[in-house]
């Protein structure tokens, strides 16, 4: 399921939420100057995937990680993002290992259930939950035992 | 999917944004968003929590880039936190114009003048439509 770059756009809503709440109160977005913006922030993630990867490559690896992005930023100038990045970061990695135990700990009560019988099922779902547990924990259309390689 | 529906460990809080933003989406990407409704909130509340923008679109928006082949979560997460960061600072930025227009409403031309006078955003000259 290929996507452009161009059909790829932030949600409006969500975008608006976050400008009306940078700004005062009283301060109104035009249409296009919101537009504008969202096709900015498209622009950025873009920018800041190929900074990153950039030092994904020079360390010879093919995955991204948190620190080619922390570092991209500083070489695209956004210093200033660093420190509330890095506090985001550790409450989201916290985040993340609970849900690791939660669906760890809901495997091995799955294996205490399922016995001999279902030994087939239970190996293909202990897979599909390693999988989402690599990926995002929003189910996407690409579900199939796919990673997250692009296809080109 | 048996996974998502069992993290009930993370609070489950009243989230607007999520609603609106899958409201929003739901025509673009009914497919991804309605299986999200159906796994209920509690599934998709911590991620909301951090990060407004969803993180499957970002990631989506960067495996565009051909030279990508993996990225962590945890990337796909500091990018769409770093987004929205850039969006609150270019919003910021180009209301000091609106302001010297004396108007309460940002415009396109102040977004264009921000970008204009403003290093970190040369990298947006030529890209907006």
């Amino acid at each position: 399921m290929a996507e452009r770059p161009e059909d790829l756009n932030l949600p409006n809503a969500v975008i608006t939420r976050i400008i009306k709440e940078a700004l005062p109160d009283g301060v109104n977005v035009s249409k296009e100057a919101r537009r504008a913006i969202s096709q900015a922030a498209s622009v950025f993630v873009l920018y800041a995937t190929s900074c990153a990867n950039n030092f994904a490559m020079k360390a010879k690896r093919k995955t991204l990680n948190a620190a080619d992005v922390l570092a991209a930023m500083e070489e695209m100038e956004f210093e200033r993002f660093l420190e509330p990045l890095r506090e985001a970061l550790e409450v989201y990695k916290k985040g993340q290992k609970g849900k690791k135990e939660v669906s760890e700990q809901k495997r091995k009560d799955k294996e205490k259930k399922t016995d001999s019988e279902n030994d087939k099922s239970r190996e293909e779902e202990e897979e599909e939950e390693e999988e989402e547990e690599r990926m995002e924990e929003e189910p996407e259309a690409e579900n199939d035992g796919e990673e997250e390689e692009v296809e080109n | 999917m048996a996974a998502t529906v069992a993290t009930a460990v993370t609070p489950t809080e009243p989230e607007p944004d999520r609603c609106v933003s899958e409201e929003e989406s739901r025509g673009a990407e009914a497919e991804e968003e309605s299986t999200q409704q159906q796994t209920g909130p509690a599934a998709t509340v911590s991620h909301s929590r951090l990060s407004k923008l969803p993180l499957a679109r970002i990631k989506a928006l960067m495996k565009t880039d051909p030279d990508v082949s993996l990225a962590s979560q945890e990337s796909v997460f500091i990018i769409a936190k770093a987004t929205e960061l850039f969006i609150e600072m270019i919003a910021k930025d180009s209301l000091v114009y609106a302001q010297q227009g004396k108007r309460k409403t940002l415009q396109r031309k102040d977004l264009d003048n921000a970008i204009e006078a403003i290093d970190e955003f040369a990298f947006l000259e030529g890209t907006l439509d």
